[in-house]
This record gives structure tokens, C-alpha cells and sequence, in this order.
């Protein structure tokens, strides 16, 4: 059985597949490849403009020629090299008289959207081309924005079957050794594990499954990545993610964003104070009010703890059990609102926020002022840069509010403690989580 | 055992521990809690009668407050008494003033101020005031005049509410110093149910280790808390020349042993602004009007201080390292009455208000 038949074999019973016997400059061929992925009659088309430039007049060599002229000729050609070629969108020609294999570019159908604004972070004022599936378009746009000669790509195939493609991106002069070492070391050592979603890319890089925060910073913005790579670090695209994926994240990617700089320096170091604020009430405040309501009143100005009395009577829950009630929810909003298609969502935040919201109080259920603290907690939980993050903040939350509630105020500060030294005990790659990492080699500073 | 099982079994043992030790059920909420904010108390033969304020939130607006009354044999006792009558639990953290009866305050204090200190219960920031007047009258004349304002004593004292210069500040901490300091006595507020205003200043108390021995005018006690340092914005009337306000003061003191009698010398610098004025004085006969005034009024209280053996200005602290600790014990009898002071005021005219001083 020769390597032809083996491969329709393999692929044969795919109803996108098709093997096309045809004449090209009177030679017998066989097209191979998937029509979904190129407009069979166009390559067809083209591979016969291309054969008709070979002279035919010559018999010597014509033959070889005509490969040359139309493709890449595969040397050694096996049947899972060809099957992967297949995979990828390549159209494979069999000459059937000397059983010799050409790798042809075929015109291929867009599967992928053009390059757009991005969808999760909004750019008010900067370069606001996103990143698509294509990972191709992808490498073009950092290649347009690094604009260095010192950008390197590397390419591995993942997978049982090679077949899932990532590619690290990183700057020659300015990367980190270590890191990119270790990084090539684990892709190098795990290159058999699937990767079809970051949790698998996380096993393959040896991250901590068990970790509350995220080891990937990602962004849809080339200019994000730029100075990513700027800092040393490294970028990793993954096939039809739309997404690059930055090594190592750090505190600080919770809280600057490239973009800030596009603004005066000033109001660049506001909005990032204000971040930190926004994080800050949102980890606090539920604690803050759970403590204050039920442990130590006495913090409190008479005056606020009279008026929080008097909204809290005929409340029938204790402060902790109404808090989680309503965080519960939040969160439910939060993750419908995900879910949701588009022209519903805003029934979805009337129903929430207004009806619910004032139902609840006129029910008695819950006390005005955890509104007021529930709806500050979810405004400032968006303040922080990358849905990723905050994930990671809305969770820490949780451990703040039971702490409060057993100890109060006390309890509050033990657990940023607790936060603190769990980011300090965090690293990616020896670069610790709490790092700040300057730009290299920049010009201007 | 795995690494699994010993990474998860402390997380485990953790939080049963935090969960069962923390006797987290014991917490109230706030709505459970009554927060007295002015406790009365006076004494008869030997049994405390205690007086508590206590805000209740409504569900109208503004606060009322209901006076709750027990007699009993100590404090602590007639509080719990109270707490256990009531449907929430009683919670002194909120105690912003204790008011004294004069005839209790002119027995002693002490064991009152040491068991308020001896409770956690009690803040120790609490303001200890003086009433003239017996104290369920002085609540009765209160309630009448003030449904909807449950924290208006509080208020009067509060630096950022309503307290004026002319109103001494005392804390029981700061009364709790005085019963067991050689060389510092306390001056504390006075107050009756007023006219019009709803509380009425009546001066200040001298207390001297624990017991109300004398008593001094607000424009005395005005004199008392600049010489103490504090930031006070207080009127003074120059007689028959101009009203000033004080807009800023320091004060240096320098203090030694002359022939084994204490000798003082302050110099206090004023600054003020004119506010007011009878007739066309100059500038320099209203400093020396207020000069004139001032020292004169410092040297009554000094002379007060010295009848009474009652430190209230501090004035032994400056001699502590002057003095032996056994002399520093006989500061209040031997040395205080011998104290020579000399008391220098410069005034400054900051400003002459929004118009020219000839005008």
C-alpha cells in the first residue's frame, strides 16, 4: 500500500475531503485537500496558469520543471507529514508516474474576521486593531508595532498529533534568558499535551492548577504586547485565540495598562491611583460593613451608627448572611450578563438593579446601606485591568467577608495580610508576583 | 500520606479551628444593640442612682431617645440590671459623656472613675461633665426641649460640633490621672438644662484627686485652655475698649527652683483680630487693656489654685525634673501655694477686621 492510498484511508471518510484526478501539461495527477478550507475551482484554475508557463516543448526534465514551477516539492514524503500539510489547508498534488508529492498554496477561503476594535478592553485613545483568530494577522500586527528587527518567532506544534500550533514571540535583545529558557524547556518537555484552552497551555508551561491567580496577563492589543515585550517578557499565541498571552502577569498588570500613557502623565498616574482605590474598596468594603454592622460598632460615628440601626430594623438576618445573600445575587447578574445575548442585557441590569434592588429593601430582606456598600463593591470590581483579574479580586472578597465576620476589623486587616503574603508568595519562571519590572532598553526611560 | 492530603488537611484543620474557636455567635448586630450616649449618675446614701440616654432609631425620621432610670448598689450592677430588662443588649462602647451631680462630684469620684476604667465597657475618651442641677430634672427639662435629637450632648462637646473655647474638655482618662498624679489636677465642665438653648454652660469644676473642690468662670476656663495649648478661637472682651478674637496662641514655659520656691516664667503669645471696638482706642492701648485683662484673670486662677491645692493648669509637670519624687508627692501642700509666677502676654493685632482701624 502506497502512501497515497494510506492517506485516503485516513482522511477518506470526511465529507470536506476530496481527490480530484486530472490532467496537468498531459501529466496524470491527483489533487488532495479539504474544500473547506480553499475554493477548489480557482486553485484549479491557478495551478493551470502555472503549469502552461513550463515550456512543454522540452521533453527532457519537463516534468520536473513543472513541479518546481507550480509547488514545493516533498522530499521524503511521509504519511503524516502529508496529512498534516492537508490539516493546515494545503492542497497536496500526486504525480501519479513517479509517485512524487508538491505542496501547493491553494487560494484559501477567509475563516476568520477582519481585524476589528477589540471586544474586552476599550481603547479610548490609542491604536485600536485587535487581535483575530487568524495567528498569522496576529504575528503581522506585533511585527507592525514592534517594528524591530530584534522580534523573534518561534513556532512549536502541539499535541498527540503535532497539530495545535503556538508561537512564542520575544525580543531578542531584551528577553529575560532565564525566562524564555524555561519556557522553551517546558514546551520542549510537555510537546505530546493537548492544548485547546489555557488551563492545558498552563499544564504544558508547569503553572500550579490550584492558584487564584492568573499566569497569563492577556490582551487583544498589539500595543499592549509591544510593551510587554519592551519589558523582557515573553508572548505566547495560541492557534484561533484571539488573545496573546503574556509571560509572566504581574501586580502591576492588575493596575497599568500601555494604553494610560497615551494621556498626560498626570492623569496616567490618577487613573491608575484610582484602579488601586477601586480594588482596594472592593476587597474591603463588604468586610468593612459586615464588621462595622455586627462586631465593632464603636468604630463608628454615633450619628452613622443610629442611622445604620435604623435601617437595619426588622432586617431578619444577621449582616453576614444578608451580605452573602445579596453578593450571591451580584455574582449571578455578573455571570448572566455574560451569558446573555446582547439585546437582552439590558433587561437583565432594569430587572437587577432597580426592581430587585428596591424590592429587596421594601421587603425588609436587606438594609439600604448594604445597597449603597454592594453597589460600590460590583462598580469598583471593574475597575481593575482584565476580566482575569477580576476573577481574582471578587474572590479574595469572600475571604475577607468571612474573616470580618469572625473577627472584625481585626480580621479585616489579618486577612490583606493573608492577601498580601499570597502574592508575595506567588512567582512565574523565578520573576516574583509582586515584581515591578522596568522597561529594557528604552531609549527614553 | 499523600501530598495532596497533607496540603489539604492544615487548610482543613484551620478553618474548623477558626470556625468553632471564634465565638463569632456571640456577636450582636447593630439593631440589637442599645448605644447609650450620656449616662447620669448621682449618689444617695450610699446608692448609685445611673440615668441612661439611649437614641432609638425609628423608622421616622430623626432619632428619639428614651431615659432609662435604676438605683443600685455599684454601677456595673445597675447597668446590667438595666441591659437585662431591655430587648437588646446593652453596649457602653458608645458612652460619649457621663454627667455627675455636683453633689455627688463634691463627695469624690474615685470609685466610679476607677471602675469605668477597670470595665472594658467604657471608652476611655468618655467626657466627664458636671451637672448643676439634679440629674433626673436636668433630663427631664432635655426630653422636653429635644424630641428629635438624640445625640445633642454629645454634640455640645464635640470640638467639630458644638463646643466653644469657653467649655473645659475633660475625658475620664484624663480625671482617672488627675486621683493618681501629684502635680495635675482636672478642670471639667459644668452644665444645667438652659432656657432657650437647650444646655447652659455654668463655668467649670476644679477637681482636685477625685473630688469637686471650687469652680471657675467660663472666661476663667477660657484662660485655663490657652495655657494648656489648645487651639482655641475664643472672644475675649477687653473692657471698655474691644472685643478681640484670638486667632492663634502659643505659650513657652520655663520653670525653676528659686530658694525652694517654684518660680514660672511664661510668655504667651496671642495673636488676635479685632472684632469690635468702643470709641476710638489705638492699637496699643488694646493690647494693653488685654494684657491687663488676661493677667489679671490668670492671676485669680493661679490664686484659686493656690486656696484650693488644685493643679488644674499642669504646672508641676513642668518641675518633674526639678523636684524629687518625694517632694513631687508634697506638690499640691508645699509648693503650689509658693508657686511665683510670672506671666508675660504678647499680643499681636493680626487684623483689624474688613475695616481700617481709625474707621
Amino acid at each position: 500500500m502506497d502512501v497515497v492510498d494510506k492517506i485516503i484511508n485516513r482522511l477518506g471518510q470526511d465529507s470536506d475531503f476530496f481527490r480530484y484526478k486530472m490532467m496537468l501539461s498531459n501529466e496524470p495527477v491527483l489533487l488532495l485537500g479539504y474544500q473547506s478550507f480553499m475554493s477548489v475551482a480557482e486553485s484549479i484554475n491557478e495551478l493551470h496558469a502555472q503549469a502552461a508557463r513550463v515550456n512543454p516543448s522540452e521533453h527532457d526534465g519537463h516534468r520536473s520543471r513543472l513541479m518546481d514551477s507550480i509547488g514545493q516539492i516533498i522530499e521524503d514524503p511521509s504519511e503524516d507529514l502529508i496529512v498534516s500539510l492537508l490539516l493546515r489547508g494545503q492542497l497536496v498534488i500526486w504525480f501519479e508516474s513517479v509517485d512524487a508529492f508538491v505542496d501547493f498554496h491553494p487560494y484559501s477561503k477567509v475563516l476568520s474576521r477582519s481585524i476589528d476594535a477589540p471586544v474586552t478592553e476599550n481603547v479610548l485613545r490609542g491604536s485600536i486593531s485587535a487581535f483575530v483568530e487568524d495567528m498569522e494577522t496576529n504575528i503581522g500586527l506585533i511585527r507592525k508595532q514592534a517594528a524591530s528587527e530584534d522580534l523573534r518567532t518561534q513556532s512549536y506544534g502541539l499535541g498527540p498529533d503535532r497539530q495545535k500550533q503556538i508561537v512564542l514571540i520575544y525580543m531578542q535583545n531584551l528577553v529575560i534568558p532565564n525566562l524564555l529558557e524555561s519556557i522553551v524547556k517546558r514546551i520542549e518537555s510537555n510537546i505530546g499535551m493537548n492544548v485547546q484552552n489555557l488551563q492545558q497551555l498552563s499544564a504544558v508551561l508547569g503553572f500550579s492548577k490550584w492558584s487564584t491567580i492568573t499566569k497569563f496577563n492577556t490582551t487583544e492589543l498589539p500595543q499592549e504586547v509591544e510593551r510587554a515585550l519592551q519589558k523582557g517578557k515573553v508572548v505566547i499565541l495560541l492557534d484561533r485565540f484571539p488573545f496573546a498571552l503574556i509571560v509572566p502577569s504581574l501586580l502591576t498588570d492588575m493596575f497599568a495598562v500601555e494604553n494610560d500613557r497615551n494621556f498626560l502623565i498626570v492623569f496616567t498616574y490618577l487613573t491608575r491611583l484610582l484602579r488601586i482605590l477601586g480594588v482596594l474598596t472592593n476587597i474591603i468594603i463588604p468586610g468593612l460593613y459586615v464588621s462595622l454592622v455586627s462586631i465593632n460598632p464603636d468604630m463608628l460615628r454615633i450619628e452613622i451608627a443610629l442611622t445604620i440601626a435604623r435601617s437595619r430594623m426588622d432586617v431578619p438576618y444577621p449582616s453576614l448572611v444578608e451580605t452573602l445573600l445579596l453578593l450571591l445575587i451580584l455574582e449571578l447578574i455578573f455571570e448572566a450578563s455574560i451569558r446573555l445575548p446582547r439585546s437582552i442585557g439590558p433587561t437583565l441590569t432594569m430587572v437587577g438593579g432597580i426592581i430587585l434592588g428596591q424590592a429587596v429593601v421594601s421587603a425588609k430582606l436587606v438594609s439600604n446601606l448594604l445597597i449603597i456598600v454592594l453597589a460600590a463593591t460590583t462598580i469598583s470590581s471593574s475597575t481593575v485591568v482584565g476580566f482575569h483579574n477580576s476573577l481574582s479580586i471578587r474572590l479574595f472578597k469572600y475571604l475577607i467577608l468571612v474573616l470580618s465576620a469572625l473577627f472584625g476589623l481585626y480580621g479585616l486587616v489579618a486577612g490583606m495580610v493573608v492577601i498580601c503574603a499570597y502574592m508575595a508568595s506567588l512567582n512565574s519562571f523565578g520573576i516574583p508576583y509582586v515584581h515591578i519590572m522596568k522597561s529594557r532598553g528604552d531609549a527614553n526611560g | 500520606m499523600s501530598i495532596i492530603g497533607l496540603r489539604v488537611l492544615p487548610v482543613i484543620g484551620i478553618t474548623a479551628i477558626l470556625l468553632t474557636l471564634t465565638g463569632c455567635w456571640d456577636n450582636k448586630d447593630i439593631n440589637h444593640r442599645s448605644l447609650p450616649i450620656v449616662m447620669g449618675i448621682s449618689k444617695l446614701d450610699d446608692h448609685y442612682h445611673i440615668v441612661l440616654q439611649i437614641p432609638e432609631p425609628s423608622q421616622q425620621q430623626g432619632t428619639e431617645f428614651r431615659l432609662v432610670k435604676a438605683s443600685g448598689a455599684t454601677i456595673n450592677e445597675i447597668v446590667d440590671r438595666i441591659g437585662a430588662n431591655m430587648e437588646t443588649q446593652m453596649d457602653l462602647l458608645h458612652l460619649k459623656v457621663i454627667l455627675i451631680d455636683k453633689a455627688y462630684a463634691e463627695s469624690g469620684l474615685n470609685d466610679a472613675i476607677s471602675a469605668f476604667l477597670r470595665s472594658h465597657d467604657i471608652s476611655p475618651k468618655t467626657m466627664a461633665v458636671i451637672c448643676d442641677e439634679p440629674i433626673d430634672q436636668f433630663f427631664d427639662n432635655i426630653q422636653q426641649y429635644s424630641k428629635n435629637n438624640g445625640t445633642l450632648i454629645q454634640d455640645f462637646f464635640r470640638a467639630n460640633a458644638g463646643w466653644s473655647p469657653q467649655v473645659a474638655t475633660s475625658r475620664i482618662w484624663e480625671l482617672f490621672r488627675s486621683i493618681h498624679s501629684y502635680t495635675r489636677d482636672e478642670a471639667i465642665p459644668i452644665i444645667k438644662s438652659g432656657k432657650g438653648t437647650i444646655v447652659e454652660t455654668r463655668g467649670s469644676a476644679i477637681i482636685r484627686n477625685g473630688k469637686m473642690v471650687g469652680r471657675m468662670t467660663p472666661d476663667e476656663t477660657l484662660m485655663t485652655n490657652i495655657f494648656s495649648g489648645m487651639d482655641v478661637k475664643g472672644k475675649i472682651e477687653v473692657m471698655n475698649s474691644a472685643t478681640v478674637q484670638i486667632v492663634n496662641n502659643r505659650i513657652t514655659n520655663r520653670s525653676s527652683i528659686v530658694d525652694g520656691r517654684p518660680l514660672i516664667k511664661s510668655k504667651i503669645t496671642l495673636s488676635v483680630a479685632l472684632l469690635e471696638k468702643k470709641g476710638q482706642p489705638t492699637q496699643d492701648e488694646i493690647k494693653k487693656e488685654l494684657q491687663l485683662t488676661l493677667t489679671e484673670r490668670f492671676n485669680h486662677v493661679l490664686t484659686m489654685m493656690k486656696e484650693e491645692e488644685a493643679d488644674i493648669l499642669g504646672l508641676g509637670q513642668l518641675f518633674r525634673n526639678k523636684l524629687s519624687r518625694d517632694e513631687l508627692q508634697k506638690w499640691r501642700t508645699n509648693y503650689l501655694p509658693n508657686l511665683k509666677a510670672e506671666i508675660h502676654f504678647e499680643v499681636f493685632i493680626e487684623n483689624e477686621g474688613d475695616l481700617k482701624m481709625d474707621a
